[in-house]
């Protein structure tokens, strides 16, 4: 019964995507928009494949990705870090929350002048941006995961002879898993908000080149089109891979069940 | 709150020594912004090695509260706990306690949590065949071996328990605090689970100190039942359960301890909400 409901919700957001999509087509073939300020959808799915076919797509998401990996390993690391001295220390948490609640209400693309000015137009900007978004979520939500394990697993350790050394690695961290996860996720959401918006500025090559190139170039389906791709990926990641993994750390640690 | 020290050693060296667990007047109070609660007046109680003590009384009479402070979560108000003779200081694997929820660790699976005490263990530190060894063997003897690379959410709630009484046997504890571990479990498998337990006790001569909230439970696995008064806790009565083992805890004889021992928390309700006639 309830599987049934929600296999049919479903198909009424399939139905949705694809009205929107036929409405946005039917407007552009009855010249309701005209075409050199919204381009069809036919149009953006050409001007995709030409780029594709081209050779620009690819190098650029994964020129983007690439900056990704790193600027991100180095956030979530830090932020771990961080975090993990924010979850065991009332003082350090009380200074740095407060700092890092500030600094989150910066918007992603508010680092990248500042970015510009330290770092030129090398891709160390770049990386600069991502971490700058994304470690101050992954830090609050590490901290938080911390904060809120059950006590019930600190005093199992330690009846069982946890020594204090031995409390973060095996205890601490593990314990704080799933939020650790939702953080990295969000961070990961936050980096890559960053590092598109850097590379509109200040790059070569990736995602947010090809947008300001289309923008340079007056190319509409360009940017929609990279637009698009930018989201796919960012929603591929967050959701599947990111996903995917919170999910199943949530049902091991019992927090949701495993029934679909 | 510390009463002045005592000129005279309470009580002979040779005394000391003999009981296992000494808890000696001790008192723990709960000091919050509002208000402070009393959990727990003088209370002393001696436990002799292989002893099962159960701890029985109305709810927020302090039960749990003198587990920890034996644990050594809490330190007591006043009084003195003492485990061989030597003051009780801070938790320590000696001192082993299962809790009322199983407290598995989730991100190991069952047998890395059955061998995590050992790992700081110093017989077992840097020797992991030896610890999978004495894991496994009681794994077997709760009758989990199948269950060994299972994650902790695939069991049952009376496999978990099983788990984590595994999990604290195999240190080889000399004290075994436990609180209320069976609760919510349906009949059939509450009764498998007190002749396993009493089995692996008859083994293993362990000394335990249990809560419990079921008379029937009570009277199967103690040797003597410690009936609390209701909050703040002292000691009312002590019932010496003398049965021999293993006992079914549908043994009328059984039954008849479980009655009596009902019988002594139905007069603490009574004193406290003033119902007596
Ligand atoms: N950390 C604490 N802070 C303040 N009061 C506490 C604390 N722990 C326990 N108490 C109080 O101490 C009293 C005894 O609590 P305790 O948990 O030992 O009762 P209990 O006998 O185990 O009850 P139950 O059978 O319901 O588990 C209760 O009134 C409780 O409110
Ligand atoms: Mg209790």
């Amino acid at each position: 019964m309830k599987k049934n409901s929600e296999r049919n919700h479903k198909y009424y957001v399939l139905g949705f995507y694809l009205l929107l999509l036929g409405s946005w087509q039917l407007f552009s073939s009855l010249n309701l928009i005209q075409d050199y300020l919204f381009p069809a959808p036919v149009d953006v799915a050409r001007r995709l494949w030409q780029l594709g076919s081209e050779g620009f797509l690819w190098p650029s998401i994964e020129a983007t990705l690439a900056r990704m990996a790193v600027g991100f390993s180095i956030s979530a690391g830090t932020g771990l870090i961080i975090g993990l001295l924010m979850g065991m220390s009332r003082l350090i948490n009380g200074c740095l929350r407060s700092l890092f609640l500030g600094l989150q209400t910066l918007p992603t693309a508010g680092w990248v002048p500042i970015s510009v000015l330290l770092f030129g137009l090398s891709d160390h900007g770049i990386y600069f941006v991502i971490i700058m978004s994304s470690v101050a979520a992954v830090a609050i939500a590490t901290s938080d995961g911390i904060l809120n394990i059950s006590p019930i697993y600190l005093r199992a350790a330690r009846t069982l002879g946890t020594p204090a050394y031995a409390m973060p690695s095996h205890i601490i961290l593990p314990a704080a898993l799933p939020g650790i996860i939702t953080g990295i996720k969000l961070g990961w959401t936050l980096g890559w908000h960053g590092a598109v918006s850097a590379e509109l500025i200040k790059s070569s090559v990736g995602l947010g080149y090809l947008l300001y190139m289309g923008r340079e170039l007056n190319d509409v389906s360009q940017v929609i089109a990279i637009m698009l791709i930018t989201i796919l990926f960012g929603l591929l990641l967050d959701r599947f891979l990111f996903g995917l993994i919170e999910r199943s750390v949530r049902i091991r640690w019992g927090l949701e069940s495993n029934a679909a | 709150m510390k009463v002045a020290p005592n000129p005279e050693p309470l009580l002979t060296p040779p005394a000391m020594a003999s009981a296992k667990l000494r808890i000696e007047r001790v008192v723990k109070t709960f000091q919050n912004a509002t208000q402070t609660v009393e959990a727990l007046q003088p209370m002393s109680l001696d436990v002799q090695e292989g002893e099962y003590v159960v701890l029985f009384g109305p709810s927020g009479c302090g039960k749990s509260t003198l587990l920890n402070l034996v644990a050594g979560f809490e330190e007591p108000t006043d009084g003195t706990i003492f485990l061989d003779g030597k003051e009780v200081k801070g938790p320590g694997n000696d001192r082993l306690m299962m809790f009322q929820e199983h407290a598995l660790f989730p991100w190991l699976n069952v047998i890395d949590n059955v061998m995590y005490g050992l790992k700081w263990e110093r017989a077992y530190r840097f020797r992991f065949r030896a610890r999978r060894k004495r894991a496994m063997e009681l794994l077997e003897m709760v009758h989990l071996t199948e269950f060994a690379r299972s994650s902790i959410h695939e069991l049952s709630g009376g496999m978990k328990q099983r788990v984590a009484l595994a999990r604290a046997l195999a240190p080889d504890p000399q004290v075994l605090l436990i609180d209320e571990p069976f609760p919510a479990l349906d009949a059939l498998v509450r009764a498998k689970l007190y002749a396993q337990l009493q089995d692996i006790l008859v083994r293993t001569r362990k000394t335990i100190l249990s809560v419990t909230h079921d008379p029937h439970e009570a009277a199967c696995l103690a040797d003597r039942v410690v009936v609390f008064t209701a909050r703040p806790g002292r000691l009312k009565t002590q019932i010496q359960i003398d049965l021999p083992r293993p006992r079914d805890i549908n043994d009328p004889q059984v039954a008849d301890y479980a009655r009596g021992i009902a019988a002594e928390l139905e007069d603490t309700n009574e004193e406290e909400f003033g119902t007596k006639p």
